[in-house]
């Protein structure tokens, strides 16, 4: 999406004057700075039609003249909006007035980058942005969380143990197998492979099982001779809604374990990374998903002027 | 003999991340493999999270039961249209939730009562030890 300087109207507008240049007013510009319903019109007790008008002439205001006023403005009248919004997630543990706090960043940076040209209404651009601002101020928070270092260490035998025991067993192990062989607890192994999802961010050039020494390879040396798989998979799955914001790499795993029914072990067998970590990018591609569904099914036509009762 | 569980949560994330904890206690005690164990974190935290989204809930009531080999899981109560049509509707090509549970457990049981509905979800052992 392009900045607020690079907007192009089809309205036959004064384009010299863009956001933050001030320039003399004219006639004509007195006629176009005149908001719809009068000069003392507001957000209050106004129709659609009225919303819609008084929307495009602030954003016009803002996005051509640079008006600040006009943009503050906007931002008041669309905090219901985002208010409504935040109310949705607000049982999630988080407190209101912060979500309500994110939501406006999100709200803000629709309104910044809203492209004039484009015919739309603001609501209808701004509710996925906000929306979207909320829910990764819900994802960030989820990797900020701090693991024990005895849980990490657990954590990378775990790893090592699984991918011994996939093939002596010729199947899943189980947690009682597991902590027999790392000498814990069933709790503590369980502990251990929930925290596990905190590495979520895992570098292409780091060790898939965390230690990073000079003989251990990096998981890109795992991937490379899986391109060619990534492309041969099935056009149905990349046209799956919401796919094609993931990577080659994770459409290829969902594809797997949804599409196919193979399980994490076969998964990671079969693209040559441990089992927790097929676990950790199905969950996070499936979270993907879930945020890109979520914002095609956000509402497109509430308006500004209505808080949700919910 | 069955074993039965009763749990209630808050209606929030840090609830879900309890459910899934003691999920994997009891799949542990049913010597489910790590392969199931996965299959029933991501059914149960996926429908309740879309559970969270369709209905205003401030509790999550659940209910498990152990069994031979067999998890099964009951939420609810709900009423939400929407949760109901997620659960049962499968958009063809669409990694829906309907989609997720048809592979990631073995039955899913509506219970109505009085205009509101429980979800029960069956997981048997499969890749475990003979």
């Amino acid at each position: 999406m392009s900045g607020p300087d690079e907007r192009r109207v089809k309205e036959p507008l004064d384009l010299e004057a863009l956001p933050g240049q001030a320039r003399a007013s004219t006639a004509e510009d007195e006629e176009e700075a005149s908001p719809p319903g009068g000069p003392t019109a507001d957000a209050q007790g106004r129709g659609r039609d009225d919303s819609e008008k008084l929307d495009q002439y602030l954003l016009r205001r803002y996005h051509l003249y640079g008006d600040r006023t006009a943009r503050e403005q906007l931002i008041t009248m669309y905090l219901p909006l985002v208010r409504s919004l935040a109310r949705r997630y607000a049982s999630r543990g988080e407190q209101f007035d912060d979500l309500v706090q994110v939501g406006a960043i999100g709200l803000i940076k629709a309104i910044d980058r809203f492209d004039l040209s484009r015919g739309v209404e603001l609501t209808t651009y701004a509710t996925p942005n906000i929306v979207g601002e909320i829910k990764r101020y819900f994802r960030d928070k989820g990797w900020s969380v701090r693991v024990p270092r005895g849980l990490q260490e657990l954590n990378i035998r775990l790893n090592k143990i699984i991918d011994e025991l996939v093939p002596k067993l010729q199947r899943s192990p189980t947690i009682n197998e597991l902590a027999e062989a790392a000498n814990a607890t069933p709790e503590q192994v369980l502990e251990a492979l929930e925290t596990s999802q905190a590495y979520n961010s895992v570098s292409l050039q780091a060790s898939p099982n965390g230690e990073g020494g000079e003989e251990d390879a990096g998981l890109i040396d795992y991937l490379g001779g899986e391109e060619e798989a990534y492309d041969t998979m099935e056009d149905r799955t990349t046209l799956a809604p919401g796919f094609a914001k993931l990577d080659k790499r994770e459409r290829y795993i969902l594809h797997l374990r949804f599409f196919e029914g193979l399980t994490q072990s076969q998964i990671a067998e079969r693209v040559g990374i441990s089992q927790m970590h097929v676990s950790r990018l199905i969950r996070r591609s499936l979270e993907r998903l879930r945020e890109e569904i979520g914002e095609l099914d956000a509402p497109q036509t509430s308006r500004p002027s209505g808080d949700d009762p919910r | 003999m069955a074993e039965r569980i009763d749990l209630e949560v808050p209606a929030t994330l840090n609830g879900l991340s309890t459910v899934r904890l003691v999920l994997g206690g009891l799949g542990a005690r049913l010597d489910f493999s790590l392969d199931d164990l996965e299959d029933v974190y991501l059914a149960t935290d996926h429908l309740l999270r879309t559970a969270l989204d369709a209905d205003a809930l401030d509790r999550l009531s659940l209910e498990v039961l152990l069994g031979d080999g067999v998890l099964r899981f009951t939420a609810g109560t709900f009423r939400s249209a929407k949760l109901r049509a997620d659960v049962t509707i499968h958009a063809e090509d669409c990694l829906d939730l309907c989609m997720l549970l048809r592979r990631t457990v073995d039955d899913v049981v509506f219970e109505d009562e009085d205009g509101a509905y429980r979800i029960v979800l069956v997981k048997r052992r499969k890749g475990g030890p003979a």
